[in-house]
């Protein structure tokens, strides 16, 4: 299988002089193709850190990312059209927006991608019913679950088509009846849109869905 | 989602109403203090003009027509009335003084304009009523008796036959004169200038200044000029005598007025300015999470100018319209000039857009990261 996103040697470091913390130490990653892998560790470790730079939000201070087979040059390239085209975020908070519908807040990502108010409607119907919610499409975010919440963030994640989805902590804020329910979502997607993806967790029962499991402790990878 | 601004300010609805209402409040108090000042100006003027004169004349160091006192010099006026370049026998006196009359029992604010019947400085007609009784004189002393007479402005509300104390005295009303407010509709009150002097200036022979008219075929500058070098008295055009009462009764009063004008300006910028900032603080995560899922910088600054301009637009809107209600239903006179209020709109509207448009400039600079933090 093809590798999607790769790190080498990627190293990130917070604060200056005294203050400054290591979160990242000269991690080498590779995620391959339709993989659905979980990053674990203590909280601290690094986990966020880590899918912030393969999701290129941060900026390595040393090291090279490669998503798809391309590098990544922060100095070259904008960085918020790779994280629109090649990349989806699902958030621990879920994050939607408050004032837009289950069907607007997935539409949100497709008109970043500029793409048409038609297709950008039908997609995001077609994802949201596909993940159960056809009858909350214009429903806001105050008017759902938590577990519903996160699914519109998923289908949100997924609109774009992302070659990965980066997931952090996904079922933290959610009890273990809905979290079972969206592990089994995101078995379904990725099955359906082959998406390769990777979820930040400290939750273990979440482990026997991963193909693989990354632990992480002090800022490196201690076993992929 | 051409309408996602929209949306987000329908959620804000609250917000998004106070602030544009703050504009509006404030653009039109702009609007108004500029209009109130414009009424003043066209008040000091339109007296100025009716009295037909060209130049006007005062005693040398007496600080000039309309602010100072000069002594009538019975030399100077028969040397006026004959003089080079004026219409013969057109100089006359004028008292133009502040007075605060008794009227129905209340003491109210005036101006006495006192001036030679038929000659220049008042009406020669009345709309109702008739003109008061002139004294007959050939000099200049003030003993003439003639009786307390005075002519009022029509939008007095005074009847024919009412008498109002001034100096201690009855002065009947015997007519009324077409409606010539002066500065925040304070009403003249035609009489004799011998009884002006008599009641306001204790009975002596001074008058606030000489006026005059001069010949078509004279340059009224050239006149003035040529007055003016004389060492005694001072002379000034119609030009310069508005300019001159301007100064004094509405641009020097006023100066605290147009620094509250800019306060107000400012005022403005300031309140979209931080209102933006607030909302944007509110919106930290939003905006973190809009670039993290690959909102591009000019796509976030996009969609918060949308909304600085909108209700920028509203408000500056709103505020010229109300400008012209309150212009309307003000208890003095106020004229809002139109050419003006479309530039103090203009004007504002940059205002606030500019400060909108820092506070998104602060907008756009949030690290996407919070989105993963969770915080702000």
């Amino acid at each position: 299988m093809a590798a999607i996103v790769e790190g080498t040697g990627l190293t990130k470091h917070f604060g200056t002089g005294d203050a400054t913390v290591v979160a990242i130490d000269s991690v080498d990653i590779t995620i391959e193709e339709s993989e659905l892998v979980m990053i674990m560790g203590d909280s601290g470790c690094g986990k966020t850190t880590l899918i912030s730079l393969l999701g290129c939000i941060l900026t390595p201070d040393a090291g090279q990312i490669r998503i798809d087979g391309e590098p990544i040059d922060p100095e070259l390239q904008d960085m918020s059209v790779i994280r629109r085209e090649k990349i989806g975020f699902v958030f621990q908070l879920f994050h939607l927006l408050p004032y837009l519908t289950a069907q607007e807040n997935v539409m949100v990502a497709m008109d970043l991608a500029k793409k048409n108010t038609a297709e950008a409607e039908s997609r995001a119907t077609e994802l949201l019913t596909q993940i159960g919610l056809s009858e909350r499409l214009h429903h806001r975010p105050a008017q759902l679950s938590g577990g519903e919440k996160q699914r519109v963030s998923f289908a949100r994640a997924l609109a774009n088509r992302p070659k990965i989805i980066f997931a952090d902590e996904p079922t933290a804020n959610l009890d273990s009846r809905q979290s079972d329910n969206l592990m089994n979502l995101i078995q379904e997607l990725r099955q359906e849109h082959q998406t390769t993806i990777a979820i930040v967790t400290h939750h273990e029962g979440l482990k026997e869905n991963a193909d693989r499991v990354i632990q992480m402790k002090d800022g490196r990878i201690v076993a992929a | 989602m051409k309408t996602l601004f929209l949306k987000d300010m329908r959620y804000r609805q609250a917000r998004v109403v106070l602030t544009a209402l703050g504009i509006t409040v404030l653009i039109s108090l702009i609007l108004l203090l500029g209009g109130i000042m414009n009424g003043m100006r066209i008040q000091a003027r339109q007296y100025v003009e009716s009295t037909g004169a060209d130049v006007w004349i005062s005693a040398e160091g007496s600080g000039g027509a309309f602010i100072g006192f000069s002594m009538v010099v019975e030399e100077y006026m028969a040397f006026l009335n004959s003089g080079p370049g004026l219409v013969p026998d057109s100089a006359a006196p004028l008292v133009f003084a502040q007075a605060r009359p008794t009227v129905r029992g209340k003491s109210t604010k005036a101006i006495v304009v006192g001036y030679k019947l038929g000659q220049l400085g008042g009406p020669k007609s009345t709309v109702e009523g008739r003109m008061f009784t002139g004294s007959n004189f050939e000099d200049y002393r003030p003993e003439d008796p003639v009786p307390y007479e005075v002519v009022v402005d029509e939008k007095m509300g005074l009847e024919i036959g009412e008498q109002i104390t001034l100096g201690n005295e009855k002065v009947r009303v015997v007519g009324k004169a077409k409606s010539l407010m002066f500065v925040l509709d304070t009403p003249l009150l035609f009489m004799d200038v011998r009884i002006a002097q008599k009641l306001l200036l204790g009975n002596t022979p001074h008058v606030n200044m000489m006026i005059a008219k001069t010949n078509k075929s004279e340059q009224p500058a050239q006149i003035a000029a040529d007055l003016d070098a004389l060492e005694t008295i001072e002379a000034r055009t119609l030009k310069q005598t508005l300019r001159d009462i301007i100064a004094y009764y509405v641009d020097e009063p006023m100066k605290a007025v147009q620094f509250l004008r800019v306060m107000l300006w400012l005022a403005a910028g300031i309140l979209i300015g931080m209102i933006t900032y607030v909302t944007m603080l509110e919106k930290t995560q939003e905006i973190g999470v809009l670039k993290a899922i690959g909102g591009s910088n000019g796509y976030v600054m996009g969609l918060l100018l949308k909304q600085v301009v909108l209700i920028s637009a509203v408000g500056v809107l709103l505020g010229l319209m109300l400008s012209y209600v309150f212009a309307a239903a003000a208890p003095i006179f106020v004229l809002i000039n139109f050419v003006e209020s479309i530039i103090v709109a203009c004007i504002s509207f940059v205002v606030c857009c500019g400060s909108g448009y820092l506070a998104a400039r602060k907008a756009i600079a949030v690290d996407p990261m919070i989105a993963f933090r969770g915080e702000i």
